[in-house]
Order: C-alpha cells, then sequence, then structure tokens
C-alpha cells in the first residue's frame, strides 16, 4: 500500500513537471522572413534550455502591431521585434514597458548605438543594415548620394517608394548631399520632383528593383544591405558604392508588451538571442548583422553584412522620432509634388 | 429541395453565422470608423477627400481603369467565351483548364512576369523596335497602360468563366435559329446571345470590376507611385500615416463603387429583359 502511495506521488510530481514545463509558454511577434531559420537558429535551442515553448506570430509591422494594441488590456504578444520607428509609435501609444537592462547580461555587449535607440530603454537593438546605392560600375561612378539624380543616370535610376522605410533615409541623404539636412526634406523631396520624370519607377519591393537591375532598366538605387545579395551575383559588374556623405540604414529592436506578466521568460529570451553564440549562428547564417560587437565573423560573411565597429560608426540614421513626427508631412509632400 | 423550409435554413445558418461574426461584423466595425469625427457621426472624412484634387484625379484614375479592364474583357470574353462553347468537349476541357490556368498561380509572379515583357528590352520593345515600328524602346512600365494590360490579364479569365458558364445553359438552336431567320452576327449578339447571358455578364463584370478596384500589388508594381490608385493610396494612409480613418473612408469609397456597378449592371440586365 504504502508502495503505491509513494509511486502515486512520484507520477504525480512527475506529472507537475512536465504540465509546468508546457505552462512556460512566451508568445513572440515576429517579421515573416526567415523562420525556417529562426525556429532552427534561435527559436528550437531556447526551448530546449528553457523548457517552455515558444509561439510564433508573424506579419507585417502594421499587422503585427495593430494586434498589439487591439490586446493591449490583455497582452497575447510577450515580446516582439520591429523597427525603431515603429517601436516607437507603439511606446507613445502607451503599449510598452521599458526593459529592465539588468536582466538582459548581454546587453552591455551591444553596439553603443544598439543599447538605447527609443530612449528610457523602450527598445533594444538587435540588428542593423547600412543603406547605400547598389550601381552598375560599367555605365556610371556613383561617388555621392547626389549622383542619384545627375544627368548621367536620368532614365535609368529606380527609389524607393515613399511607403517603403528606405525612403526617409534616402531623402535624408539626397538633402545632405545638396547641403539640407532639414527635417521637413522639403529639399531633397523638391528635387526629386524636379527629377520625377528621369526616375524609372520608385520601387516598393527589393525584388521588384533585383528584377528591373536585371532586365538592365535601371542601373543604380538605393538599397539595404540585407538585400545586396540578390545584386551582386546577377552576373552584371555590380557595386556597392560608399558615398563621401556616408552610408544611412535602419535598425530593428526588441520590445516588451506593456503587463504582459510573462517578463521573466522574454528577458530570458531577449538575452539568449543578444548572446554571442546566437548572434554569431545569425550572421554566418546570413540572416541579421549583428549588434553585439564580440560576434567575429568570416571576410567573406561580414562582406555580405552590416558588420564591424567601422561600419557602425559611419552610419547616419535617421532618429526614430524624426521619422515618426514628419512621416505624414512627407508623405504630403510628396503626393502633392512628386505624384501625377 | 428540401421536406420543410427549416431544414433549409438550418442547413444555412452555420454558414450565416460564421461569415456574420467573422466577417460582416469586424467589417462594419471597421468602417464605422469612416463615419465618426470626434465624439458624433459625420460626413467630414469624405468631404474632406474629395475636395483634395489629387484624391479626386486618382478616384477618377480608379474608376476609370476598373471600367476599362471590365469592357475590355466582356469584348474580349464574349468571343472567347462563344469560340470555346463551339468546340468538341475534349478540345473544350482543354480550352477551359488553360483559361483558368492562370487564376492558379499568384498576381505577384503573373505581375512579374509583365515586368519582363513591358520593359524597355522586353519582348514587345524588341517585337515593336524589330518590325521597324520605332527606333527607341516606348517607355510602357510605371504607366497607366502597364497597370491596364497587368489588371485584364489578371481578371479576364474570371469574365470568360462566367460567360462561357452563361453560355453553356442557352438552347443549344437559339443562335442557329435567329441566323436561318435571318438576323446578322451583330443583331444575334445583341437581341440572342446577350439577353440569355446577362446573369454571367453581370456576375463576370461584378468580378473583374471589384478585383480591378482592390487589387494591390499589380498597379503596386506595374504603376508605382507615379500612377496612383485609390487602393496604393489606401495602403499609404496606413503604412506611412498610420491613419486608418482615411483608410476606412477610401475602403468604404471603393466598396460603393463595386455596388454601384453590380447595381447598374443588374439595371441593364433587367431593362433587356423588360424590353
Amino acid at each position: 500500500m504504502r508502495k503505491s502511495l509513494m509511486l502515486a506521488g512520484a507520477c504525480s510530481l512527475a506529472l507537475t513537471a512536465v504540465a509546468s514545463a508546457q505552462d512556460r509558454t512566451l508568445t513572440i511577434s515576429v517579421y515573416s522572413f526567415s523562420q525556417d531559420e529562426f525556429k532552427e537558429l534561435v527559436y528550437e535551442p531556447f526551448e530546449a534550455i528553457c523548457g517552455c515553448k515558444i509561439v510564433v506570430e508573424t506579419g507585417n509591422s502594421i499587422e503585427r502591431l495593430a494586434k498589439i494594441e487591439a490586446n493591449r488590456e490583455d497582452p497575447v504578444v510577450d515580446m516582439a521585434v520591429i523597427s525603431t520607428h515603429d517601436a516607437l509609435t507603439a511606446a507613445r501609444k502607451g503599449l510598452l514597458q521599458p526593459i529592465d537592462v539588468t536582466q538582459v547580461p548581454n546587453h552591455a555587449k551591444l553596439y553603443d548605438i544598439a543599447k538605447d535607440p527609443l530612449g528610457d530603454h523602450y527598445g533594444i537593438g538587435y540588428t542593423f543594415y547600412a543603406t547605400s546605392i547598389v550601381y552598375r560600375t560599367d555605365k556610371v561612378q556613383v561617388d555621392s548620394w547626389a549622383d542619384l539624380l545627375s544627368p548621367e543616370l536620368a532614365g535609368n535610376v529606380a527609389l524607393p517608394d515613399i511607403t517603403t522605410t528606405g525612403a526617409g533615409p534616402t531623402l535624408h541623404m539626397i538633402g545632405k548631399a545638396l547641403g539640407d539636412t532639414d527635417t521637413s526634406l522639403k529639399t531633397p523631396i523638391g528635387e526629386v520632383a524636379k527629377h520625377a520624370d528621369d526616375i524609372v519607377t520608385f520601387y516598393v519591393r527589393s525584388s521588384q528593383l533585383a528584377q528591373l537591375m536585371q532586365q538592365e532598366e535601371v542601373w543604380a538605387a538605393p538599397v539595404g544591405r540585407f538585400a545586396w545579395g540578390r545584386f551582386k551575383n546577377n552576373g552584371l559588374p555590380m557595386a556597392w558604392a560608399t558615398p563621401k556623405e556616408g552610408q544611412t540604414g535602419g535598425m530593428n529592436v526588441m520590445i516588451m508588451t506593456k503587463d504582459n506578466g510573462n517578463e521573466e521568460l522574454a528577458y530570458e529570451f531577449m538575452d539568449y538571442w543578444l548572446s554571442t553564440e546566437v548572434q554569431t549562428r545569425l550572421a554566418e547564417s546570413l540572416i541579421d548583422s549583428p549588434a553585439n560587437s564580440e560576434v567575429v565573423v568570416s571576410e567573406e560573411v561580414a562582406a555580405n553584412l552590416t558588420y564591424g565597429a567601422d561600419t557602425v560608426a559611419t552610419l547616419d540614421l535617421l532618429a526614430p522620432d524624426v521619422i515618426v513626427d514628419n512621416r505624414d508631412s512627407w508623405l504630403e509632400l510628396w503626393n502633392s509634388t512628386v505624384v501625377n | 429541395m428540401f421536406e420543410s423550409r427549416g431544414t433549409g435554413l438550418a442547413l444555412t445558418l452555420p454558414a450565416a453565422v460564421f461569415a456574420a461574426v467573422l466577417f460582416i461584423l469586424p467589417v462594419c466595425i471597421l468602417l464605422s470608423e469612416a463615419f465618426r469625427a470626434g465624439d458624433g457621426w459625420s460626413l467630414v472624412g469624405y468631404t474632406e477627400f474629395f475636395a483634395s484634387d489629387r484624391n479626386r484625379t486618382v478616384f477618377f484614375r480608379t474608376f476609370k481603369l476598373g471600367i476599362l479592364v471590365t469592357a475590355v474583357s466582356a469584348v474580349v470574353g464574349y468571343a472567347a467565351a462563344f469560340a470555346i462553347i463551339g468546340l468538341p468537349s475534349t478540345a473544350r476541357g482543354r480550352i477551359f483548364g488553360l483559361v483558368i490556368l492562370p487564376l492558379m498561380i499568384s498576381p505577384v509572379a503573373r505581375t512579374y512576369a509583365w515586368l519582363v515583357i513591358l520593359g524597355r528590352t522586353g519582348f514587345v520593345n524588341k517585337a515593336l523596335m524589330s518590325v521597324g515600328l520605332t527606333d527607341e524602346p516606348f517607355r510602357i512600365l510605371f504607366t497607366e497602360t502597364a497597370v491596364f494590360i497587368g489588371l485584364l490579364q489578371l481578371f479576364m479569365p474570371l469574365m470568360i468563366v462566367s460567360l462561357v458558364s452563361a453560355m453553356e445553359n442557352m438552347p443549344e438552336d437559339a443562335v442557329p435559329a435567329a441566323r436561318v431567320l435571318g438576323a446578322n452576327w451583330l443583331q444575334v449578339f445583341w437581341k440572342v446571345i446577350l439577353p440569355l447571358t446577362r446573369e454571367g455578364l453581370v456576375i463576370g463584370g461584378t468580378l473583374v470590376f471589384t478585383g480591378s478596384l482592390t487589387a494591390y500589388i499589380t498597379p503596386a508594381i506595374l504603376g508605382g507611385s507615379k500612377v496612383l490608385m485609390l487602393e496604393t493610396l489606401l495602403y499609404q494612409r496606413v503604412t506611412v500615416a498610420n491613419d486608418f480613418v482615411s483608410a476606412s473612408v477610401i475602403a468604404m469609397i471603393l466598396i460603393v463603387m463595386s455596388f454601384s456597378v453590380n447595381l447598374l449592371l443588374r439595371r441593364m440586365a433587367t431593362a433587356r429583359r423588360r424590353r
């Protein structure tokens, strides 16, 4: 009888342990791309360590933000990864809580620009990318952002559409080349409007641009480094420009939803993602450029990423508050001057 | 068909509840935003929208392209449908399969194919230059023409399918009888085929027009922001301005346009029936 009771007790304890492991569930909201790789390189190894389950929600930024906002009273998503300006929009709506970086030891290893890009630790940068100009070396030489509007490229240049994340930074750099860094972007948008007929199109997807480059419609265009692989092996003489005004780019951050009640596990996961081990794995798989300054990769891998302290130091990133505060007026100005 | 009317209603109930709760209700909630201003109800969103010259241009461009795509689809669709139903059954099945094949391919892939075909180094320009019609390649991509071609190819199969289905229900000897009685082909079409296939035309026309109004990827890639349409404007309002109220106004305008054209087509069909 006693043996039976002990056996029943042991079984019950074992079942409770299994149940508690399954009870530890972390819901994350991430971009849709490379999810098979993320599952293999990040989610599954973390699940093995924490004995928990990760539920992944994907979609574009607008859908994911709308969902977080709709569930603000009872958050479904615990942590999310998103662009800096979308994160700032969420923070201003009161959807986020500041991240306690003492709970994320690997935070100390990040490049300085990634440590607190929004202020008050509302987000931690986990990856960033440079944006510069890809161009046909047999057709033109590109040394400045102003070259995009030069007579040599008239009729053979494409720019990012105003709806894309690349538009603001690109216009900012064109303005810088023209000697005007005012955040209204009046000068660069006015200049683009003057040359609107010389611009083949304002592209919405990098795959669309890759196609136009391939069929020799376009000789030069601003592109994020994450898309460089689409261009460099297209059989045409292509180069990544290093304009004298520098390169621009963007950053993605991790955010913590307000009052989600699952902060402890979310911090564990953030710390794991920012660890040198995981950031190296993601970099070597060419998924994300590392924000962890201790990551070391081969020259071949580095050539495909935004990598290294020197590169990071040259990035002229638009501040997220500048984007959020001005994008509505940029859109109005764009639609009234550039668009037919 | 059923023993009692209640059985039929009971069988439709799950689908009706599903559509009401998961589609109609959320859409109504979303669209109600388009009639709100502050704490009350208002039409200010619409007056502001139509007060802008640019918005009016975009509205008329969208409407014009929708009507044009529907009209050309109907003309080509009738010819294609008439040819298809005249074929032996095996050949008819094969040709019909070819017509609906594009519907099984992603609109994104189909749109990218047009990038290749309509480009300056693409098939169309090469053909025009080789026959000496032009020395310099035409700029077709990123114009209204490119958007029109893309939308036409995207939605014309829906018109052909609707018209083939309608023509299959026509009495087999209706056309030969009209011809024997001395009607020319125009009279046969106007007085025999059109009245007997009007339901197919209404369904096909509504599908093509609504599809043309709501397609996003084709105008975005083949037209870009140089050829702004209501659907690309809506996308701008949501993604850049985070302005769901304006986006709801545009969505409501698109819905009203779709219903209006459906109503117009139905009225045209009914008018002919009464005559």
